[in-house]
């Protein structure tokens, strides 16, 4: 070898070393970008929040997995609420003054409501969370946050206009707890109703925590509404209306809304479970779909069947960290509001199977959805519709 | 004026009158013994109707066997609460032990996550479903047996306590601790007795309650209803609890019924507020009673 030739080698390896250095250094001023979660772990919300909890985690660990975001490494730091508004907001105020967070996952309306104020005067981050109040998906009113899904009139409106399908005029009831919650889509509910030419002739409102229903049932049997939707609910008391209406021999078909939906809930229905159907935003954890990879990621992660309010943490964190790819590829700088424009800038965004189409942010929403209903031979809630993209 | 479906309503809220009536039985029978507000009543509730879940659908015990099991060991759970918790306290000022048994809710919450989860469930059907018709008026099954049921436990219990030796020894001891030991009357055993006795009612009543509305970690807040139920009745009356209660079930359902669900809650605590200012110590309550 000549000396020409050693000197060429050592100078390509010191380059080579140098080269690497470099990048090694580069990678690491890489700064982490920070999820911060007020997560209810427990409390009356722990049944959604411990599967919310499980999917953001392993939608963090696949993103990191795959190169984190733009070489950004992804870190989530979670704290328990217990569901409480003041114990959310302490949660936030903890992580926020210990981290330099640029995504949150807030764990209700109350809350959503609570800290918009707090969002928009730090400028600093985008939250996404468990609320679809239909308040939140306004961009000008709530500038700094998104719902990962439809909004809760959106989701009845989807559910309307599969009726207004089905059975155009039909008679429509709608059941709901009286709390803000159960609330949200009255009126969007009568409007819709009203515009797709449906008779939405009985509206119920339910006390929280009330234990029977046969009042209501009366005046179900006297209205006869060929579909009922209910909202506001999780499991209870679904099941007795619909046990009761049957007895009466009303044909009336029951429909819930996303949380009513997770299948191992309406599992629990027993015999009237069967029928059931609602609208879901989400593929369910055991849907087999042709390009459906993410699906087939958590099931290699997570063998048995995990929840809705997993496929929502899941998806909340596919869209946080979509928007912080956006807006890093545009070499922009990570706060609120160039967050938020890449969030709104996610057009026809495949999800890996995580929802069936590929997917835009509208507004502060993505309102698209599919109705299923159960199939108690399968035990399974399975398609009814194709997936409905309201405009 | 549809009278039918005025007569139905009617029916149903004397039927979940009775369910109000049998747990507030409970809480007054404690109130009665050891002048202990137990805050905690909803949440025995919700722990014996889980209780009894584990039995029925976790062990697939026969309902035979699944209801006795599950009062029983909710009773002795009473019985434990008691001996370990709130006798220490005797002696202590009422708010003292009131707090206590907030607190004891919050532990029974916890526990019950622990062991159950926080998912909302609903209990192995095990009344009939076929409706009760009055006549033309519908009545819904479970809500119609759970009636029954609970009338003939708060019947039974309204006779013993006039007539058994046990129910005059906790008569007396709700009078006069002092005197009561003067005559003999072991007083701490009447303290557990009622603490056991009071368990085994709120389980019973828990099962009735989960069979009609399923069960979940927050189901105690049932026994704000019935704090309401007794405190218009009167603390230290166990008709009180039964009218009161049959009183509320009825008020609550025809607000529900023609005002709307959102002024049930709104019904309920306007006549609590009525009764309280007409009469604080409630409608059947003794003039005496030391108030929280």
């Amino acid at each position: 070898m000549s000396i020409f030739h050693k000197i060429a080698k050592r100078a390509t390896a010191v380059a080579l070393g140098a080269g690497l250095m470099v990048g090694a250094a580069h990678a690491a001023d890489k700064k982490d970008i920070v999820l911060g979660g007020s997560i209810p772990l427990t409390g009356v919300f722990a049944f959604a929040g411990v599967g919310i909890h499980a999917g953001i985690q392993d939608a963090v660990k696949i993103t990191n997995d795959n190169g984190g975001i733009e070489g950004h490494k992804l870190v989530y730091v979670p704290e328990d609420t217990a569901y409480k508004v003041d114990a959310s907001v302490a949660a936030f105020n903890k992580i926020t003054s210990q981290h330099d967070v640029n995504l949150y996952y807030g764990d209700s309306t109350a809350f959503s409501k609570t800290i918009a104020p707090e969002l928009d005067r730090s400028g600093k981050m985008l939250m996404a969370g468990a609320s679809f109040a239909s308040e939140l998906d306004d961009p000008k009113k709530y500038p700094n946050i998104f719902i990962p899904g439809p909004s809760y009139t959106d989701m009845v409106g989807i559910l309307l206009e599969y009726i207004a399908k089905e059975k155009p005029g039909a008679k429509v009831g709608f059941v709901h707890s009286d709390t803000e919650f159960g609330r949200d889509p009255v009126e969007g509910a009568k409007a819709s109703a009203k515009a797709l030419g449906l008779d939405m002739n009985l509206v119920i409102s339910t006390a929280p925590g009330g234990v029977d229903v046969s009042t209501e049932v009366l005046k179900m049997r006297r209205a006869r509404p060929d579909f009922v939707i209910f909202h506001g609910y999780v499991l209870a008391p679904i099941p007795e209306f619909i046990t009761q209406a049957r007895s009466m021999g009303l044909k009336t078909k029951f429909m819930g809304t996303f949380w009513s939906m997770d299948n191992s809930m309406v599992g629990k229905m027993g015999d009237v479970a069967d029928g059931f159907m609602g609208v879901m935003p989400y593929n369910y954890y055991y849907t087999t779909a042709d390009n459906a990879p993410m699906l087939d990621k958590i099931r290699s992660m997570r063998n048995t069947y995990q929840s809705n309010a997993y496929m929502q943490g899941f998806f909340s964190t596919m869209m946080m960290a979509e928007a912080a790819r956006n807006t890093v590829k545009a070499g922009k700088e990570l706060n609120g509001a160039n967050l938020k424009a890449g969030l709104q800038a996610i057009k026809d965004f495949d999800t890996g199977g995580v929802i069936g189409v590929p997917v835009s942010v509208k507004g502060n929403s993505v309102p698209v959805g599919r109705v299923y209903q159960y199939d108690a031979a399968k035990k399974q809630m399975v398609a009814a519709s194709d997936w409905i993209n309201l405009d | 004026m549809d009278w039918l479906f005025f007569s139905e309503i009617g029916l149903a809220g004397v039927g979940s009158g009775g369910l109000y009536a049998l747990t507030g039985l409970a809480l007054v029978l404690i109130y009665k013994a050891t002048r202990v507000v137990n805050m905690a009543i909803g949440e025995i509730l919700m722990f014996g109707a889980y209780v009894f879940m584990g039995f029925s659908a976790g062990l697939a015990l026969p309902m035979w066997a699944a209801i006795p099991l599950a009062i029983l060991v909710t009773g002795l759970m009473g019985g434990v609460i008691e001996r370990l918790i709130i006798r220490p306290m005797l002696g202590e000022s009422a708010i003292s032990i009131f707090m206590v048994t907030i607190g004891l809710g919050s532990v029974l919450v916890g526990l019950v996550e622990i062991i159950w989860g926080a998912n909302p469930q609903r209990l192995v059907e095990f009344m009939p479903s076929d409706p009760i018709f009055i006549g033309e008026a519908y009545l819904s099954s479970k809500v119609g047996y759970a009636f029954a049921i609970a009338a003939v436990v708060l019947g039974l219990f309204l006779i013993v306590f006039r007539t058994w030796r046990g129910g005059v020894a906790l008569r007396a001891t709700a009078g006069d601790q002092a005197a009561a030991y003067s005559m003999g009357i072991n007083v701490p055993g009447v303290f557990s007795s009622v603490w056991v006795i009071t368990a085994m009612i709120s389980a019973g009543a828990g099962i009735l309650v989960g069979s009609i509305g399923g069960i979940s970690p927050n189901m105690g807040v049932y026994g704000l209803s019935v704090l309401v139920v007794v405190i218009v009745g009167g603390l230290d009356s166990l008709l009180g609890a039964l009218i009161a209660g049959v009183l509320v079930g009825i008020i609550e359902t025809y607000a529900g019924a023609y005002l709307g669900g959102e002024y049930k809650m709104l019904a309920t605590f306007c006549l609590l507020v009525l009764v309280l200012v007409v009469r604080p110590y409630g409608l059947f309550g003794t003039h005496e009673i030391e108030r929280l």
